[in-house]
């Protein structure tokens, strides 16, 4: 049963960091609530308020222009799913987005409360960190971009000061070059492994090949051990390393065992997922 | 829950015993430990243990006894406590020896953690992340602080 707790509703985001400030552990941001209403109702953590975001402004679009992919932190998965411009410019986001949790979560959830949550078997954080796109905190008097691969520091932390509030996504806009692929597998609700690879290819070679994997470990990780094996060759010498990438990936997974897969069983699947998304991006 | 942990410190095995015994500054080596109480010496003790994982905490008033003691070399213990806001429970089996080698004092830990409740949400492989955390950081404070005193 949900506790009793106080509704903030603030109309900026200096407000917004200015009660959590104020109020530190004992408050919370809330936006869809499709986690953190979950894990009240089970009593798992207690706050005498949450702040509620969903009425600021201009925190849920996505636009496309000059070179940067931006989507504001209140779009929903499924705003995502449909939207025009990332169908256009960003399909395997699209892709990942049809597939997190279930239509319900989608409707309510948000980008930016799955990426502050930071629950370990969550999926868009892997392939924003192969994506190479940076996360907008912002504060009462100051704003930072920090890379997606800094974002996550464990398993549901993140490195947001406690009064700064997550307010964009910013992916710089694949060329016609770009080719990226996310994909996942797991029989319970949430997948055992993630794994995310981008790269361009350009004279027949692949350049600025970033990797990583997610929900083996506490956090998502990008691997450039692994990259390095892929940057500059070609496509069929890629091929060739990919297992020798997989073995590096899923060792740097940090996969733990427990009901998702043993920690060996991870790291193999982290492998034949790479391999696999691979082929997916480059087709 | 199975853990192993062993540490080499550069200190008597009579000293080593000797902290180990002081309960204040003992405890003072377990991450997220307070309020440590001697119910009766060398036998019961209570204390509070705060964890910590992302926005998920846990407190848990713990009884801690000393099931065998074999003085120098070996301790049995159980630490059993509930956190009763969140609904779980914890039940730790300790078993610490002592061995002498060469000027050092190797001390062993091998616990069994037991949780139970709604904290088991969390996922057994986070909380055996974080159990194996607390584990190394207390084993490097015992060091520390030994061998601070050296």
């Amino acid at each position: 049963m949900l506790k009793r707790f106080r509704l903030e509703e603030p109309e900026s985001i200096a407000e917004v960091s200015e009660l959590l400030g104020r109020f530190g552990d004992s408050s919370k941001v809330y936006a869809g609530g499709t986690e953190l209403l979950l894990a009240m109702k089970e009593g798992l953590v207690d706050y005498e308020r949450l702040i509620n975001v969903k009425k600021l402004k201009g925190l849920n679009e996505v636009n496309a222009a000059n070179g940067t992919i931006k989507i504001g932190a209140l779009c929903t998965h499924h705003q995502l799913e449909c939207s025009t411009a990332l169908k256009e410019k960003l399909p395997s986001l699209v892709k990942l987005e049809q597939n997190v949790a279930n239509v319900r979560v989608r409707q309510a959830g948000t980008i930016g409360g799955n990426l502050c949550f930071a629950e370990p078997h969550a999926d868009p954080g892997t392939l924003l960190i192969a994506l190479g796109a940076t996360l907008v905190a912002e504060k009462s008097s100051a704003k930072r971009e920090i890379a997606a691969a800094d974002f996550f520091v464990d398993a549901y932390e993140t490195s947001l000061a406690a009064d700064e509030v997550l307010t964009e996504i910013r992916i710089p806009a694949p060329t016609a070059n770009s080719h990226s692929a996310y994909l996942k597998f797991g029989y319970l609700e949430r997948p055992s492994v993630g794994v995310a690879i981008a790269f361009e290819q350009s004279d027949k070679s692949l350049r600025n090949v970033r990797i990583a994997v997610g929900c083996a470990g506490p956090a998502p990780r990008r691997v450039e051990e692994a990259e390095a094996l892929l940057e500059g060759k070609s496509t069929a010498e890629a091929q060739r390393n990919l297992a020798q990438a997989g073995a590096i990936a899923g060792r740097a997974s940090e996969a733990i065992s427990d009901l998702h897969g043993s920690q060996d069983y991870k790291e193999h699947i982290v492998g034949v997922l790479l391999k696999r998304a691979f082929q997916s991006a480059i087709s | 829950m199975q853990f192993q942990k062993e540490v080499e410190i550069l200190a008597p095995r009579e000293k080593v015993w000797k902290f180990i015994w002081d309960v204040d500054r003992f405890i003072a080596c377990v991450p997220g430990c307070k309020e440590a109480k001697t119910l009766e010496d060398g036998k019961k003790y209570s204390a509070i243990i705060v964890e910590k994982v992302g926005p998920f905490k846990v407190e848990f008033p713990t009884t801690i006894e000393v099931l065998e003691r074999e003085e120098l070399s070996h301790i049995k213990a159980q630490a059993s406590g509930a956190d009763n806001k969140i609904g779980s429970r914890m039940k730790i089996d300790l078993d610490v020896n002592l061995r002498e080698q060469d000027n050092k004092t190797v001390v062993s830990f091998i616990a069994g953690v037991d949780i139970l409740g709604k904290l088991a949400a969390l996922g057994h492989g986070i909380i055996k992340r974080k159990a194996d955390q607390v584990l190394d950081e207390f084993a490097q404070a015992v060091k520390k602080k030994l061998e601070g005193e050296a």
